[in-house]
């Protein structure tokens, strides 16, 4: 199963706050999709998923100011 | 004025650049120590201080400028910094912070610097000056820490260097785990520059490094002072409804250039969007400017004139306004952050039950 978080427009640590709180709700081995712009996220929310021990699959700038990451639950 | 505005704005710009490639944040580091125990941008600040207190004090030592601590209005300083610290959290980003995110094109940004702004002009010479005077009354003779204990500046900051290179060899020292990044599009310098992920270490040791920078530059100009940014960004808003010159100082073109130094950083390495914020977003940011703006007016300076150079200058001032405003931000964190969540796990439970 694969969650797509959208949390464009949200400043930090929001995304990572909700990311957090997304990824509770998942079983082990589900994807998390998280959009995001806000440029402090693209160290914390890799830095975060890499500290819990999940696995990074994708992730990419996909525009100006812009990030999608994609987090699979350990 | 020619020197004033080019060496303010490549300092400011240098300054900029750096913070925003290195996610140089101040407000998420103090929060972070509460919220996630992570103390790492909190130790890259002591790096900071610590380069920046030998560099200046070995300029003072070489007579190239004179410094007073001068007194220590402690009210002031703590109820102004503990009010800060709040503040950031809602602004979502300190002083700095707010004008490099201003050049990442964050409209968010662009409200809390407006009513930081306007606080901390109405504190400096608008009707808030007569309560800023009141509460500042009660001050302490002595500023200087060394003056106090009655020791010599530089066994002070021997003692802080050494405590500083400890922790950084003991953090170094832990076991890392590997974070995964972008897939590198940029080669070489353009790589290093626009695209690689700064160790907040180095950002912070070329932080030390301009914050040194600062005070000749700053002083060549008749201002005896290193980074700032309250007093600056109050001053363009000074200057900008009076007309009056005298409010044109070095600092106004150092903040000027964190703008343009992080608006360029941002642009090159695709990071800039004009970004608008919710309704509450905006709201939260606008008050988290006026706090800010009235904390550091009252507390003679924000996370980086107090935070990073009155600390590094070794005064009372300097760390006890850096203890206050991380106690606001954790205080400010708990309503934010813990407090919801709290609640929204409780719900969850009734709802369950």
């Amino acid at each position: 199963m694969k969650r797509t978080l959208e949390v464009m427009g949200m400043i930090c640590p929001f995304p990572l706050v909700e990311a957090k709180e997304a990824i509770k709700d998942l079983n082990s081995g589900d994807e998390l999709e998280v959009q995001f712009d806000c440029t402090q996220g693209t160290e914390s929310i890799p830095r975060w998923a890499a500290e819990e021990g999940h696995e990074v699959t994708e992730y990419e700038q996909v525009g100006e100011a812009a990030w999608t990451i994609t987090i699979k639950k350990k | 004025m020619g020197q004033m505005i080019i060496t303010g704005l490549i300092c400011g710009a240098l300054l900029g650049f750096v913070m925003q490639r290195g996610r140089f944040c101040l407000t998420g580091g103090f929060r972070d120590m509460y919220l996630a125990k992570d103390n790492r941008m909190f130790y890259a600040l002591l790096i900071a201080i610590a380069i920046q207190s030998v560099g200046v004090y070995t300029l003072i030592s070489l007579k190239v400028f004179e410094f007073n601590a001068g007194s220590l209005p402690i009210v002031a300083v703590i109820v102004g910094s503990f009010i800060f610290g709040i503040g950031i959290i809602f602004a979502g980003g300190c002083a700095t912070g707010t004008w490099y995110r201003a050049g990442e094109g964050l409209i968010g940004s662009w409200i809390a610097l407006a009513g930081y702004m306007l606080v901390a002009a109405m504190v400096k010479s608008g009707v808030l000056l007569p309560l800023d005077k009141a509460i500042k009354e009660t001050s302490i003779e002595s500023n200087s820490i060394a003056e106090t204990i009655g020791v010599n500046n530089w066994l002070i900051i021997t003692i802080f260097v050494v405590v500083v290179a400890f922790i950084i060899y003991r953090e170094l020292k832990k076991p890392r785990v590997k974070i995964p990044g972008l897939k590198p599009k940029k080669t070489g310098l353009a790589h290093i520059l626009f695209e690689k992920r700064w160790h907040p270490f180095i950002t912070a040791t070329i932080i030390g490094v301009i914050a040194t920078l600062a005070w000749p530059l700053s002083v060549a100009t008749g201002r005896i002072g290193g980074l700032g940014i309250t007093t600056p960004s109050a001053n363009i808003l000074q200057f900008l409804v009076t007309g009056q010159i005298s409010f044109i100082n070095w600092g106004v073109f150092l903040v000027l250039g964190i703008f343009f130094g992080s608006l360029f950083a941002a642009k090159l390495s695709g990071e800039f969007r004009f970004r608008i914020p919710d309704t509450k977003t905006a709201i939260n940011s606008f008050c988290g400017g006026l706090l800010m703006g009235f904390g550091a007016g009252l507390a003679g300076g924000c996370s980086i004139g107090n935070g990073l150079v009155m600390t590094a200058m070794m005064t009372w001032q300097g760390w006890i306004s850096l203890g206050f405003m991380i106690l606001g931000t954790w205080t400010a964190s708990y309503f934010v952050f813990v407090r919801p969540s709290k609640k929204a796990k409780q719900a969850a439970r009734v709802i369950t039950a």
